[in-house]
């Protein structure tokens, strides 16, 4: 261990300080604001530190940077795309609503949802569908099937498979 | 050999928390027992256990900003998820929401607008002088990729409003390219608006050669308006070229006896985050004014101060209804 830890250091330091500014140039030339630019080169660093094995052995920087930045910002668009129609169905219900919900209980949700969209990306469509008809809109077992035209068996193993797909898509939510 | 060992656990831990919840409340009981007996029986059960039902929790948290109605969430998982068909009832709801949202909701949003060459946030403007000299001022929320070559000048609009200044030069067309038709210009001053599934023409000086594919080329001249579809350029209409121009460069809206509901879905272009009215009850008023553009928030409150029948709440601040409630 002892080893390994200067070296990486050094890795992300000589990475930080040769390329960092042209990442915020190149990013800033993206997106209009500055300080998203600074924000997401920022968490693009942190990104790449945290999966290590990609420190080691890269063989174009800057390439692998824009190329995880380019990802940062799909998941940032994606992220608001969530966020706009949850706000958008809330606002029709709103009236119907006994309190407004506060901002930190929207942020919560949303951030959650995201996590439980990319969980469930790879799934089949059937188990996807299933997993939230009964999870997130509490439908029994049986309706479920109903609806999916398939047997109240093969219901079980899509929630299986779904409550699965989630531990490993993510853990950190999981644990 | 721990992986796999943790890889068992937690498909036992699904297979228990699936029969929790099944239909039949004797199978019911019997897998609470069952599961209980089981995560007692490992702390590895228990862990693995803990991890889905923690999952379940958070899920059945993302209800409760709508008190526990699930279809927010269920619209916004919609929104990202992989284009696929999707159930009839989730068909359903999303169309009672176009109905209602009409024109509010960027849902068609792409990616492709956060890597465009240029834009300009929601609410604030920018102008830009191009490399042959030509200016280009984006309305707030727009976006374009550039693309110069030696015989040819490309702009294409990927969202929003721009006004374009053409710089002269004749051996280098100078084109805008919308969604709906290539616009030609060689040395004029117009504006080319994107809507959904169709572009918005206003000449301010001079004329443009504007093409449809499959369609003929229309001539459009300064003071002329049209807006453009996949089925051709539309009928031309007569605008005052200068005070659109003035309008543009005081980012105003001028309206002159225009219902309420297109002001508002103006102003929704130019603000962050969503702005709902109920359009039934804001039928029927007509607006006559001239609104900031980039100060959406007392642009309402000057429709406010014109209107009091209407009423304007703000949930957030990226959260706006407006409505009309008749009076007691």
């Amino acid at each position: 261990m002892p080893t390994i830890q200067p070296s990486l250091q050094q890795q992300v330091q000589s990475l930080y300080s040769e390329h960092h500014g042209w990442l915020v140039g190149w990013l800033r030339k993206k997106l209009s604001c500055p300080h998203g630019a600074a924000d997401v080169a920022q968490d693009t660093f942190v990104r790449i530190i945290a999966s290590r094995d990609a420190l080691f052995g890269m063989r174009e920087p800057r390439a692998y940077l824009s190329t995880t930045a380019k990802r940062l910002l799909l998941d940032r668009a994606r992220r608001q795309i969530l966020e706009r129609s949850y706000l958008a169905e809330l606002a029709l219900l709103a009236d119907s609503l006994p309190g407004a919900p506060s901002p930190d209980e929207i942020l919560m949700a949303v951030q959650a949802l995201g996590q439980i969209a990319t969980a469930l990306d790879g799934l089949s469509s059937k188990a996807r569908d299933a997993f939230l008809l009964h999870y997130l809109e509490e439908q029994s077992q049986a309706a479920v099937a109903a609806q999916l035209k398939v047997s109240t068996r093969m219901v079980q193993k899509y929630l299986v498979q779904a409550l699965l797909a989630c531990r490993h898509a993510c853990p950190a939510m999981a644990a | 050999m721990n992986r796999p060992r943790t890889e068992v656990a937690a498909e036992q831990a699904a297979h228990w928390i699936v029969r929790l919840s099944a239909d039949d409340p004797a199978e019911r009981d019997t897998a609470q027992a069952g599961f209980a007996a089981w995560k007692a029986a490992d702390p590895l059960h228990a862990s693995a256990a803990a991890g889905m039902e923690n999952l379940l929790r958070q899920l059945s948290a993302v209800r409760e900003p709508a008190g526990g109605d699930h279809r927010p969430a269920r619209a916004a998982l919609a929104a990202i998820a992989p284009k696929r068909p999707r159930p009839r009832q989730l068909a359903a709801a999303s169309a009672v929401a176009v109905l209602l949202l009409t024109g509010v909701l960027a849902l068609g949003e792409r990616p492709a607008y956060l890597l465009a060459d240029l834009r300009s946030p929601t609410g604030q403007w920018s102008t830009h002088t191009l490399a042959d000299g030509s200016r280009l001022t984006l309305a707030g929320g727009s976006a374009v990729n550039l693309r110069f070559t030696a015989g040819e000048r490309h702009v294409e609009l990927v969202r929003g409003d721009i006004l374009v200044d053409v710089a002269k030069d004749a051996q280098r067309p100078f084109f805008v390219d919308s969604g709906q038709a290539a616009i030609r210009a060689l040395g004029t001053r117009f504006t080319v608006r994107s809507e959904d599934g169709a572009t918005v023409l206003s000449m301010l000086e001079s004329k443009v050669l504007a093409q449809v594919p499959q369609h003929p080329a229309v001539v459009v001249q300064a003071g002329q308006r049209t807006r453009i579809t996949d089925d051709g350029v539309g009928p031309l209409t007569s605008i005052d070229a200068a005070s659109v121009h003035d309008a543009w460069r005081a980012r105003q809206l001028v309206v002159d006896d225009l219902p309420l509901a297109e002001v508002l879905d103006e102003l929704a272009r130019h603000r962050p985050g969503q702005l709902h009215y109920d359009r039934a009850q804001v039928a029927g008023i007509r607006v006559a004014a001239v609104l900031p553009l980039d100060d959406t928030d007392k642009a309402l409150q000057l429709l406010i101060d014109n209107f009091p029948q209407l009423r304007i709440r703000m949930l957030t601040r990226y959260l706006v209804m407006v409505d009309a409630p008749a009076k007691k």
